[in-house]
């Protein structure tokens, strides 16, 4: 019995060491998301650039979609915004859509931001973050990669960067690859490295 | 146990690293809960304006502040958390039950938001490894007063290796006895 106490102590702390052990292995950008594999939420929002017109999601139905939500007063936003301008440089409006969702933050200093930055794509409004909240968004930047079905595929946690865009472009690609072979995006899940966050 | 929490508060995301909420003071922007005005006191527009009000507390109480750290939707401050106290209000007023809503927030960020987990799956862990450890240390309790009882105490005068067991006979009889046994009798 003696010898059964001087082991239980010790092994009583192994599950929350692994606890703790397993809590400093995650990486703070992998948060969970629940809408990977699940139809993008459909929504109509207000254009950015103008007030009496409104965009919506399933409009562009059949492109792979990157939807991106920022903010003028988000500073990793400047920092992912040149990638964001090769990007739309880099793909054709036929095969993919870049769309912004600006995320608590005015209209004006959203167009300001552009008018600085510099791209051209559209953004829309999304007061009151109602549409931030249906696609699970914790801060700004978050963008999403939804293929041309309409199913997210990938959400991106932070800034697309010349670390993250690699990743981020591969997936585009699959997309498009399977796309042009008449397959659907979740062709793209269910071969990914198993990384999807 | 204090492992335990440590552990527990890690495996809570944070606001990614790279990644921002809104400074202070931001912008304000316009609500799209639409407006319920501000009845007389005691009408039955108010009654039910306190009603949705309440009901939203409970249900933002359930919901972790996802900005913050430690704080529900229902404590928090932040522009985030108030805008899904809107929701929840809004959601409310077109007739939506506070399993729906909770549904609805689980459907877009996951099991993680709530704050008491549904008791299934890895959840489960969070509920029986802290009856498990409160049930260990009352057995290592109860088996060391146990223990310590049962052992003659420190510096009390042991038995001498050749004085007679207490078994109740007479020096005179035990003597008989013994000598009886030696003789085969």
């Amino acid at each position: 019995m003696r010898k059964a106490i001087r082991w239980a102590l010790p092994l009583a702390a192994v599950p929350p060491l692994a606890l703790l052990g397993f809590g400093l292995t995650r990486d703070v950008k992998t948060l969970p998301s629940a809408l990977v594999g699940a139809p993008a939420p459909e929504f109509r929002l207000e254009d950015m650039y103008d007030a009496s017109d409104s965009l919506s999601l399933v409009e562009h139905r059949g492109r792979v979609v990157v939807l991106n939500y920022w903010a003028s007063w988000c500073a990793p936003c400047i920092v992912e915004h040149p990638e964001l301008v090769r990007l739309r440089a880099d793909y054709d409006a036929d095969d993919l859509t870049l769309l912004g969702v600006l995320y608590q933050d005015a209209p004006e200093r959203g167009r300001e931001f552009m008018r600085r930055h510099g791209g051209e794509w559209p953004s829309v409004v999304d007061y009151g973050s109602r549409t931030a909240i249906r696609y699970g968004v914790y801060g700004v930047p978050e963008t999403f990669l939804i293929s041309p079905e309409g199913t997210v595929v990938y959400k991106l946690v932070g800034p697309l960067d010349p670390r993250t865009a690699p990743v981020f472009r591969a997936r585009i690609d699959s997309l498009l690859a399977v796309r042009a072979a008449g397959g659907s995006g979740v062709e793209v899940l269910e071969s990914a490295d198993g990384s999807t966050p | 146990m204090p492992l335990l929490l440590a552990g527990t508060f890690l495996l809570t995301p944070p606001v990614a690293i790279g990644q921002e909420a809104p400074p202070a003071g931001a912008v304000a922007l316009q609500d799209s809960v639409p407006a319920t005005g501000s009845p007389e006191p005691g009408t039955r527009a108010d009654q039910r304006d306190a009603e949705l009000d309440a009901l939203t507390a409970e249900i933002a109480a359930r919901l972790r502040c996802l900005v913050c750290r430690g704080q529900s939707v229902a404590e928090s401050s932040s522009q985030l958390a108030r805008e899904m106290q809107a929701e929840i209000r809004a959601r409310l007023g077109r007739g939506e039950s506070p399993a729906e809503i909770v549904d609805f927030f689980v459907e877009s960020y996951g099991e993680w938001i709530l704050l008491r987990p549904p008791p299934r799956g890895v959840n489960l862990l969070v509920y029986i490894l802290p009856a498990a450890a409160f049930l260990l240390g009352l057995a290592g309790i109860w088996w060391w007063l146990r223990s310590r009882r049962s052992a003659p105490p420190a510096g009390a005068p042991t038995a001498p290796a050749n004085s007679a067991p207490d078994d109740g006979l007479d020096p005179e009889d035990r003597a008989w006895l013994e000598a009886a046994i030696r003789e085969g009798r």
